[in-house]
């Protein structure tokens, strides 16, 4: 644990209580220490527990036992500090795509005249400029995740959260947006942390891979991924990422397995 | 043939009034011709002589004295009934124990026939416009309520959770995602509840008033005068219509996404 951690997650558990009772066990023990301006995934089978994690670090749920701290500082709720990317379907329909955008600047009470300069910077940023008027049903889901990111920036956090932000997009469309992550990263210079199930998207993107295994969630192991930098996708091709990620596989594929049998995927 | 039906079915403004228009004819056309076989003028008149005695109405001012004691009657009743349904429905959305103590006995309000009750209303209020508004707001009012709380109820887990993770207030939730979300389910309950208050205000000047449709469609009935009935009945009808486009459009404008 090196104590320039931006993200500090201490002795993480979280049981969720139903009827008064303890039913299940999501977290056990997790420790994690992300440095600033890292790229760092997690990745695990499905019930693995990844996405109840990325909520306790946003403040959106508190932990059973342990602490999150972001720069010493103990998380209780969802800060500035802290902005979350959504799987999807979280932008508000009835919002254009500047105002979605701009979201969570008017929710912290900024004016209209500088929210929307901030937003028009991270839409240009997002590939979404000549969109700005247009509401999120008209955009294709690629687009409403370029929306969803810039509305996370806009906030300029200095943790950018991503949950599965591309699963719900096609292969083709999600190795593009994977690639200009990796560019608004390099260009913002956020510290991320992403949840994925993606093996060789967690692979391509990272500074470090931390698998989970399932039932509880907690921490497998951690794989440094030492590929040069910047990284395109002709990457994918070459023989050490395939290694690595046949090496994660391996990690996680007998609890993908048990989670098959189980009919809970 | 099929042009014209492809050019009917088309989403403008154009079409749509055309399609009013179209079918609004055959209706009239088809009336015209059962009533050369109809022949008995008690049971059914040809749309013309209803046109013609809705204009003597018209002319005697009798429909203008008519008209006012409906509108006036039945749109501020409409009017406090959508503001109170509102009001009701929020509460109950905010407050788990008003949802479960006035809940249940709102629902089992909500399946009497109020309707049946008029006379009551009568007895107690009077003849005029008190017994209307209340009749009118006591129909009226419940299919906003029902609508209000479940367009609250309804918001959108995900949106919730992206406002909370920047930090919203309640308030701010409320505002921003959970009122909004339920606008459309609120507009298409007050349609519901415009239909109802025009049923509302019919039976109510049915019982008791000197003034109005109501009042106008049960004296006329009783001088077996159909051509005079219809003619009410037909602008009632048109108030209907009205209504009910106004706010179905409104709850489109509300929600496009809901169409796409």
């Amino acid at each position: 644990m090196t104590a320039s951690a931006l993200l500090r997650v201490d002795n993480v558990n979280k049981t969720f209580v139903r009827n008064g009772k303890p039913s299940v066990e999501a977290l056990r023990a997790i420790n994690l220490s992300i440095r600033e301006g890292e790229f760092v995934s997690i990745v695990g089978a499905s019930g693995s527990g990844k996405s109840t994690l990325l909520r306790i670090i946003d403040g959106l749920l508190d932990p059973t036992d342990g602490a999150v701290y972001v720069d010493g500082a103990r998380v209780s709720q969802p800060g500035p500090d802290r902005a979350m990317v959504f799987q999807q379907d979280s932008l508000l329909p009835w919002k254009t795509v500047i105002e979605n955008v701009a979201y969570g600047l008017t929710l912290a009470k900024k004016p209209w005249s500088e929210a929307s300069k901030v937003a028009e910077r991270f839409i240009a940023m997002t590939g979404l400029a000549g969109f700005e008027t247009h509401y999120p049903h008209q955009l294709s889901g690629g687009m409403r995740q370029r929306v969803n990111v810039a509305r996370a920036l806009a906030v300029n956090p200095r943790i950018l959260l991503l949950d599965e932000p591309f699963a719900a997009l096609d292969a083709q469309t999600r190795e593009i947006m994977q690639t200009e992550l990796l560019s608004i990263w390099k260009e913002s210079r956020k510290t991320v942390l992403l949840i994925t199930h993606q093996i060789d998207e967690a692979v391509f993107l990272s500074d470090r891979v931390i698998v989970f295994s399932a039932r509880p969630g907690s921490v497998r192991q951690e794989v440094p991924i030492e590929l040069p930098r910047p990284r395109d996708l002709e990457l994918k091709r070459t023989p050490e990422f395939v290694s690595l990620v046949d090496r994660i596989w391996k990690l996680i594929e007998d609890e993908v397995r048990l989670g098959l049998k189980d009919g809970s995927h | 043939m099929r042009n014209i039906f492809d050019f009917l079915e088309q989403d403008t403004r154009l079409a749509a009034t055309l399609r009013v228009l179209f079918s609004t004819a055959c209706v009239l056309i088809a009336w015209q011709l059962v009533s050369t076989v109809v022949t008995n003028r008690l049971l059914l008149v040809p749309p013309a002589d209803v046109a013609i005695a809705l204009w003597s109405e018209l002319q005697q001012g009798a429909m203008w004295t008519n008209a006012v004691a409906t509108v006036t009657a039945v749109v501020t009743s409409f009017i406090v009934s959508v503001l109170i349904g509102i009001a009701i429905g929020l509460a109950l959305a905010s407050s788990r124990l008003l949802s479960l103590t006035g809940g249940p006995v709102l629902s089992a309000l909500n399946s009497v026939p109020i309707i049946a009750l008029a006379p009551l209303f009568v007895a107690w209020l009077g003849l005029g416009f008190a017994s209307k508004f209340v009749l009118v707001l006591l129909v009226a009012v419940f299919p906003v309520v029902v609508t209000t709380e479940a367009g609250l109820r309804a918001a959108d887990k995900p949106l919730i959770e992206a406002a909370r993770s920047f930090n919203a207030s309640r308030w701010q939730i409320f505002t921003t995602v959970t009122f909004p979300y339920a606008l459309p389910f609120i507009v298409s309950g007050i349609r519901v509840a415009w239909a109802r208050a025009l049923v509302g205000i019919v039976v109510a000047e049915f019982f008791g008033s000197f003034a109005g449709f109501g009042f106008a469609i049960l004296s006329a009935s009783q001088t077996f005068d159909t051509a005079r009935v219809l003619g009410y009945v037909f602008l009632l009808g048109a108030m209907g219509l009205i209504g009910s486009v106004l706010f179905a459009s409104l709850e489109r404008h509300l929600a496009p996404w809901r169409q796409e």
